[in-house]
């Protein structure tokens, strides 16, 4: 027989996860890519294990993800199309994924998924986040040139395959692209969604540098995957009873504050800074990742136990580190929203001033 | 005036519904916990105040555990769905009047 643990709940913990929902709430409402990569970390360091924190994630991840795209729909921002397409074949994904989980779970036990989930983190973070960070400097670089969308020759020549018979026409790249594209990147979002409960770390750079979509539209069409993924995933991992409603609803009600937050700052600002806060982000939840792992190895017995105060201190270094990230997400949204809105407002005072003129 | 009224009584509204729902959720949380563990075969064990589960139980196993045995029901899987989808309604329209009646809205 098998224990599942679901964690003890107090009052610090309550309101630390209700405060990180909305952190990364408004992470997700702005890069589309779920703030899930700061929640799924966050529940494991308040003694999730990885299994309970990924399905859990997943579980409040699918309704915020219907609310989010429904908003950003309103703004023109969703290609429906793309979204349905790549959310059926990520289905496949997190089925398998799920699979994965939790055969390492049945061999290896929760520590075996804690392993799993944070190794999982720290390779695609260092892949992803270093590869957007040194697409935010190519752009800022270019100054004005830099604010139209730039295609990558990899889109380019994806967009002009054709494939009689499959190819669909994409809104958000405004081109035709053959759904041979969507099929692996679909699946491979929702595997690693399945692992990490973010499908978006390979969902939205595949939408912009692969298919060719702006920033913008990518992160927005990925809320729709999200949903998509997340009601299947929280099937999946239901059955298995490792859904943790308490979790995943406290995380909802900050979230659900910080989405619309986010939803609304990214119309006031320019593609590339949505880049940068994904870049930022990334790299400095990878980096937190880290510390943990040497635990995980030594409790598995595949190094040297360490000795326990050094496990406390880099756990500590770990969480504080974590806790950067958080406060830099919640700063960079919030900064580009207060200047967005400061900017917009400068540009239609002279026009003011001459309304009370005309009067 | 009148515009921002209606705002604030939807946000009060929703907020209303919202926190009445949070309410029920964690004054029944052992039985959503149950719920949840037992989509599959269970043995819930009493340790104390509170009850501990196993998944991948069988009635013998579970005796030797001295816990009650629960054959398990995938339907019990839609009891979360169904509440992330009913709180997410509802707390969703409150979070977006609440900005609203802030005064927080997308540039156009």
């Amino acid at each position: 027989m098998e224990l599942i643990n679901f964690i003890e709940l107090d009052a610090v913990s309550i309101i630390l996860l209700i405060l990180v929902g909305f952190v990364g709430g408004m992470v997700s409402g702005f890069i589309g890519s779920g703030g899930a990569f700061v929640l799924t970390p966050a529940m494991m360091t308040l003694g999730a294990p990885g299994i309970v924190a990924v399905a859990s994630n997943i579980c409040h991840k699918f309704p915020k993800a219907l609310v989010g795209a429904v908003k950003r729909n309103k703004y023109g921002q969703v290609d429906v199309k793309l979204g349905l397409v790549m959310g059926l074949f990520a289905e496949f994904g997190v089925l398998w994924g799920k699979h994965v989980m939790t055969g390492i779970k049945n061999s290896y036990g929760a520590v075996g998924t804690d392993l799993y989930v944070s190794v999982m983190f720290v390779v695609t973070l260092a892949i992803v986040g270093g590869f957007v960070l040194r697409d935010y400097r190519k752009l800022k670089a270019m100054g004005e040139a830099g604010h139209e969308f730039q295609l990558t020759k990899l889109a380019r020549w994806v967009q002009s395959v054709r494939i009689p018979g499959t190819m669909i026409y994409s809104t958000g790249a405004q081109a035709e692209i053959s759904f041979l594209f969507m099929v692996p990147l679909g699946f491979a979002t929702g595997f690693l969604a399945s692992a990490i409960a973010v499908g978006g770390f390979i969902g939205v750079p595949a939408m912009i540098y692969i298919l060719g979509v702006p920033a913008i539209m990518a992160s927005a069409t990925e809320l729709v995957i999200a949903f998509i993924m997340g009601l299947g995933g929280t099937i999946f991992y239901g059955l298995e009873g490792v859904v943790d409603i308490r979790l995943a609803m406290l995380i909802l009600l900050g979230s659900l504050f910080g989405i619309q937050v986010g939803a609304i700052g990214t119309t006031y600002v320019k593609d590339y800074q949505v880049k940068l806060t994904m870049a930022v982000i990334m790299l400095t939840v990878l980096f937190s990742r880290i510390f943990y792992i040497p635990g995980y190895l030594g409790k598995m017995g595949m190094i040297e136990p360490l000795q326990e105060g050094t496990v406390k201190t880099l756990k500590l270094i770990g969480d504080g580190v974590l806790a950067l990230a958080l406060i830099l997400g919640a700063v960079t949204v919030l900064t580009a929203l207060i200047g967005g809105i400061r900017e917009h407002r400068r540009q239609h005072a002279p026009l003011a001033e001459a309304d009370g003129y005309a009067d | 005036m009148a515009i921002e009224q209606a705002g604030l009584n939807k946000a009060l509204f929703w907020g209303a519904i919202s926190a009445a729902l949070y309410w029920f959720l964690f004054q029944h949380a052992n039985d959503f916990m149950a719920l949840a563990h037992t989509t599959l075969d269970a043995c819930a064990v009493q340790d104390g105040a509170g009850t501990t589960y196993f998944n991948k139980a069988t009635p013998e196993l579970c005796a030797e555990k001295g816990g009650e045995f629960i054959p398990g029901n995938w339907l019990k899987v839609f009891a979360p769905i169904a509440m992330a989808f009913v709180l997410s309604y509802a707390h969703g329209n409150f979070t977006g009047q609440f900005w609203d009646v802030l005064g927080l809205k997308a540039k156009k």
